[in-house]
């Protein structure tokens, strides 16, 4: 801890201090008390794209051109200005400083969609270690799919979905994997994770998760699809004895040869008929029942466990389809199932989701929860940083702050837990936000609650649309209570008279440097940019 | 050895003045620090351990841990249950239970 607030004594100090093991960053960090983002250049005349975000090691600005077809980069720089006076600090910023090119190069301008398509804003994911950006483009969605052998019916379909691996460095498309009449979930990046090199596309619509590695020389490999096969060569081996066994189904003899590949995975035939459940589907009711089976000694209660628990819902875990997924290391998936209607529908109530464990190594299902239990949600609260699944080579992912790592986020949370009407429904809210999303949080040091403490509602570490307010949002000191440290004032220098428009704000933080965008869009109006830092 | 320390500069010539030079019989070059040998072998490690960071996490952990407590079957005290033999009480569960 610093004995005093002052920047000079604190950098004096820290020559001579010694931290507490393992706390020498949380100690630095708390510069960032002294460093804040006090100036605000309102309403920046900026080039008009849609910006994204900062990468999380600060060295590129990806923005997204109105028309969503060309990516466009920048580097974030510093302004630099002289000033021949005496009094320099007194001085304003002069006019020509205070334009968009003093705090941004822009790198290059790269197409990624063409015509038809349009590229996912939501989605953008970036692999530190080699500055590789993961983008995404797609056709129009449409609601009336024609249905496909092995295609879930209800869900809505993409024409063509195509991921582009873009070295950040220049601009150069590494490589592309298209995914034809497919569902992922784009929104916010849901539908894809990506931890180290390893990449997980849950396609929806083939109930399949696409797992690829993203390696050194920018190619995104296929290592495995789980879904209707676990292990590589199950399908060789399936297919090899099918025609032996007569699993396929014998009412259609004309069709028994057919096969049709679809996005690389080749489907069977699988009609009404028959019941043979493969793959991970087949896991995970073997895990339920060794699960019920072993819970109970006697066998004449067991049998009876069996048929309550696990034959009356047999159709219901059948039915269960794969919502979401995510790593929690390189073995290791997170998977949430849940009925078809129940990944629209907002309410936990009528329609259960369950969480499963599963090791892709040994293509076992580990652990089974459904979203109400309290036995996940004491993991959740323990050990929400392994969700996370921050790798080891990123090293300020671990600082972003949580309710595991952050006493102040806890108290938080347990104020929530405690005005909650129903642990249940309390815990079923919690659980909606596993799996976890991956990088959607900025690991900027202003969001970090031991050092700041701010209104989560109206700001936060979480890069998502907000409706704006009008007054500024303030930074609070968290160790001298009452102290401000500086407000974002993400409206117009005069303040917005009028009070019809609704207006949305979004804010990026930069993740190191005190620099911060705050953009606000109102309905038919352009778009207000503001620049916030530290003169 | 002690008036090393007075040939040293300082801002004022009387500091480190008065130091006396050590004891010459206790002079520190000629001790040899105790050491220590154990009397016995009982607290050795085992010859072929190595020490190693675990590859799982916490949470990992936590799920196998709670999943085999679950999986593990409950019998009877007089059975053994072991966890290595854990997949093969399992096998014979299903024996019984199918016959």
């Amino acid at each position: 801890m610093f004995r005093s607030n002052n920047l000079a004594a604190r950098v004096f100090e820290r020559q001579i201090l010694t931290p507490r093991p393992g706390t020498s960053v949380n100690l630095v960090r708390h510069f960032y008390e002294n460093l804040v983002p006090s100036c605000t250049i309102y309403d920046i005349d900026c080039p008009d794209h849609s910006f994204r975000k900062f990468t999380d090691d600060g060295q590129y600005l990806v923005s997204f051109s109105r028309n969503h077809q060309d990516l466009i980069v920048y580097r974030p720089t510093w302004l630099s200005f002289s000033c021949k006076g005496e009094d320099c600090d007194a001085h304003s910023l002069p006019q020509k400083a205070k334009r968009f090119d003093s705090f941004f190069t822009q790198l290059y301008c790269v197409s990624l969609a063409s015509s038809n398509e349009f590229i996912c804003k939501d989605l953008f994911l970036y692999m530190e270690t080699h500055q590789f950006g993961l983008f995404a483009t797609s056709t129009a969605q449409s609601h009336e799919a024609p249905t496909t052998e092995g295609a879930i019916e209800g869900l809505p379909s993409i024409e063509k979905i195509t991921f582009y691996l873009v070295r950040l460095e220049d601009g150069v498309i590494l490589d592309e994997k298209a995914f034809c009449n497919d569902f992922v979930n784009l929104a916010q990046s849901m539908g894809v994770f990506l931890y180290e090199d390893l990449l997980c596309i849950m396609s929806l619509r083939y109930q399949t998760i696409h797992i690829l590695q993203i390696r050194d020389s920018g190619n995104l490999v296929y290592v495995r699809n789980i879904g209707i096969f676990c292990r590589e060569d199950d399908e060789l081996f399936i297919n090899s004895h099918a025609q032996s066994m007569g699993i396929l189904d014998k009412s259609k003899p004309d069709d028994s040869s057919d096969r049709q590949v679809a996005n690389g995975v080749l489907q069977l035939q699988v009609t009404q008929g028959t019941s043979f459940l493969s793959g991970i589907k087949q896991r995970l009711l073997s895990f339920i029942f060794c699960k019920i089976w072993n819970e109970e000694a006697d066998p004449t209660l067991r049998v009876q466990h069996l048929k309550k628990k696990f034959y009356f819902h047999f159709q219901d875990y059948v039915d269960l389809i794969m919502w979401k997924v995510q790593f929690l290391d390189r073995h290791h998936l997170l998977i949430k199932f849940g009925s078809v209607d129940g990944g629209v529908a907002r309410s936990t109530d009528q329609h259960p989701a369950f969480f499963a464990v599963y090791n892709m190594e040994t293509t076992d299902i580990v652990a089974f929860y459904q979203n109400s239990s309290e036995e996940l949600y004491s993991l959740f609260e323990q050990f929400y940083d392994h969700f996370h699944a921050n790798s080891r080579n990123s090293l300020h992912t671990s600082f972003i702050s949580s309710h595991s790592n952050n006493i102040h986020a806890l108290d938080q949370l347990w104020c929530i837990k405690n005005k909650a009407n129903s642990i249940s429904q309390f815990v079923k809210k919690m659980m909606t936000s596993l799996p976890c999303t991956c990088q959607s949080q900025s690991p900027s040091p202003y969001f970090d609650l031991s050092l700041f403490r701010y209104d989560e509602k109206l700001i936060s570490a979480t890069v998502r649309h907000r409706h704006s307010t009008e007054h500024p949002i303030k930074f609070i000191s968290r160790r001298q209570p009452n102290m401000l440290k500086f407000k974002i004032k993400p409206g117009p220098e005069a303040g917005g008279s009028d009070g019809r428009p609704k207006r949305i704000s979004s804010f990026l933080f930069h993740p190191y440097l005190p620099f911060a965008l705050s953009i606000q869009q109102t309905y038919m109006q352009p778009t207000v940019v503001n620049i916030h830092f530290r003169r | 050895m002690g008036s090393l320390l007075a040939d040293w500069p300082s801002y004022n010539p009387h500091n480190f003045s008065q130091i006396r030079p050590a004891d010459p019989s206790a002079q520190p070059s000629k001790l040899t620090p105790i050491t220590y040998h154990p009397t016995h072998n009982r607290t050795l490690p085992p010859p072929n351990q190595v020490i190693s960071t675990e590859t799982r996490h916490i949470l990992l952990r936590r799920f196998y841990q709670k999943s085999v407590e679950k999986l593990r079957p409950k019998r009877a005290a007089s059975d053994n249950l072991t966890p290595d033999h854990g997949s093969k009480q399992l096998r014979g569960a299903f024996a019984d239970g199918c016959n």
